[in-house]
């Protein structure tokens, strides 16, 4: 959940992270959008898409293991 | 650091047990670390996959429960869901996933199920 | 300098009393016509997506809580400088208005409900079993007694749903009494089988925890456990439209363009 770091599973915690990570006023102040959870998933199919090609495109061919790349 | 808000509960263990378990469900973000992303693909896609399987199980279901398949059709349907069942078992361990990871919390789409 | 966001306020005027976010700097206010967007200057050196960034992030917004009506804003929502958050306000004015509105006055509250879902599944099973002694589904090849059991299973779900929807409905009429909006989230997990907010008008907080208590004190013995929280700023309860209804196909491939480039919302700061 946008990276934050936490160590407890405190129960207060847990409740203001739901609020404060997932709700309220969402605004393109670092690109993610505010959207009911269907249109969330829609977007992170496309994001998801959209970075592998970055990944291919970076790599030079689909899915080879960096490891193989080395050699 | 002391807030306002106070979180009153007897049980707060338990609690955290079942909200952790509800944000198993699909991630916000996608981590596209190599060493992961095969596994963050798969889990995207058996979500899905195993969103549709549920769907037509239930589909079937309400027909059985209607009493409109005829005996053969029974036959079919079960021979057919049990195989698509059997498959995505395969594929869960295959990818190292278990049921609780494929938890698509479809929110207001929930009612579908 | 950046801008940590932490709230829009309905107010165009100074804070006086300190208030501190994070990175232990105060914040301000930046006014637009009648509202303002609560801010401090951020540096970002230290890693601040932590536990304390959280809490200090709401601090803040309960501090301001007490003398505005706020709409609480995103943890770690940063503006490059002043010219973003002013374009922003400019764009959202007429929606954080009407929330502003709307919202002044009230304020949110979590009810959490845990039922003893084994228990309340092992009495439909047995109901199940009581009620079917004497109707038989075929089940003379594997096929078909592997329809048998889903049926089974599905019959039970859908008792376990109704029951579910039962409880709720007596719950949410007691809460509803005093709550002026409401969302609920049925069986988010088996056990889990009401995750409610209820927006609650300042005058009514008192009432709204007695109807709580209410229901708390006869369900306790029966296995069921409740979790109370508030009251929070009304994060379940800004409406702002959503963004992904106005954009067209070519806005939606520059965004995505440019999320690929922003490598924060992937985690690609390997690749």
């Amino acid at each position: 959940m946008h990276n934050v770091v936490t160590k407890s599973k405190d129960v207060t915690l847990l409740e203001v992270l739901d609020r404060v990570l997932e709700k309220g006023v969402i605004i393109s102040g670092d690109m993610v959008i505010s959207v009911a959870d269907v249109d969330l998933i829609y977007l992170g199919l496309k994001v998801l898409l959209s970075s592998v090609e970055t990944m291919e495109k970076l790599r030079g061919s689909p899915f080879i293991s960096p490891m193989q790349e080395a050699r | 650091m002391t807030l306002n808000s106070v979180v009153e509960t007897d049980f707060p263990e338990e609690f955290v047990e079942e909200m952790e378990k509800s944000n198993d469900a699909l991630p916000r973000k996608i981590d596209a670390n190599p060493k992961n992303v095969e596994k963050g693909l798969a889990k995207l896609v058996l979500t899905l996959i195993e969103l549709i399987r549920k769907l037509l199980e239930k589909q079937a279901m309400r027909r059985v429960e209607a009493g409109s398949l005829s005996d053969e059709q029974i036959e079919n349907v079960g021979e057919t869901l049990m195989k698509l069942e059997n498959k995505m078992e395969e594929l869960k361990g295959i990818f190292g996933l278990k049921d609780e990871e494929l938890n698509l919390n479809l929110g207001p789409l929930g009612d579908l199920m | 300098m950046k801008l940590y966001t932490y709230s829009i306020i309905d107010s165009s005027k100074q804070i006086t009393e300190p208030i501190y976010g994070l990175e232990g700097a105060c914040v301000y206010n930046i006014p637009y016509c009648d509202i303002g967007a609560v801010v401090s200057e951020f540096t970002e050196s230290v890693q601040s997506k932590t536990e304390d960034g959280v809490l200090a992030h709401e601090e803040v917004i309960e501090r301001l809580m007490e003398s505005f009506a706020v709409l609480p804003v995103r943890f770690h929502t940063v503006f490059d400088g002043r010219d973003g958050i002013l374009s922003m306000m400019r764009s959202y004015y007429k929606d954080f208005r009407n929330n502003l509105d709307r919202l002044r006055n009230k304020v949110e509250f979590g009810i959490k409900v845990i039922w003893p879902s084994d228990k309340i599944k092992e009495h439909l099973i047995n109901t199940y079993k009581k009620d079917n002694e004497k109707v038989s589904i075929p089940d003379d090849s594997s096929n078909k007694r592997f329809i048998k059991k889903k049926f089974e299973e599905y019959r039970i779900d859908e008792e376990f749903e109704k029951k579910a929807n039962k409880f709720i409905k007596v719950m949410d009429m007691f809460f509803s009494k005093f709550a002026a909006e409401k969302k609920l989230k049925k069986l988010k997990t088996e056990n889990l089988l009401l995750d409610g907010v209820y927006l609650v008008e300042r005058g009514k907080q008192d009432d709204f925890k007695e109807a709580f208590e209410h229901i708390k004190g006869p369900h306790t013995g029966a296995g069921f456990k409740f979790l109370f929280s508030g009251p929070w700023p009304p994060y379940n309860f800004v409406i702002l439209p959503k963004k992904s209804d106005l954009l067209e196909d070519s806005e939606q491939k520059d965004l995505f363009d440019k999320v690929i480039q922003h490598q924060d919302l992937v985690g690609a700061d390997k690749i």
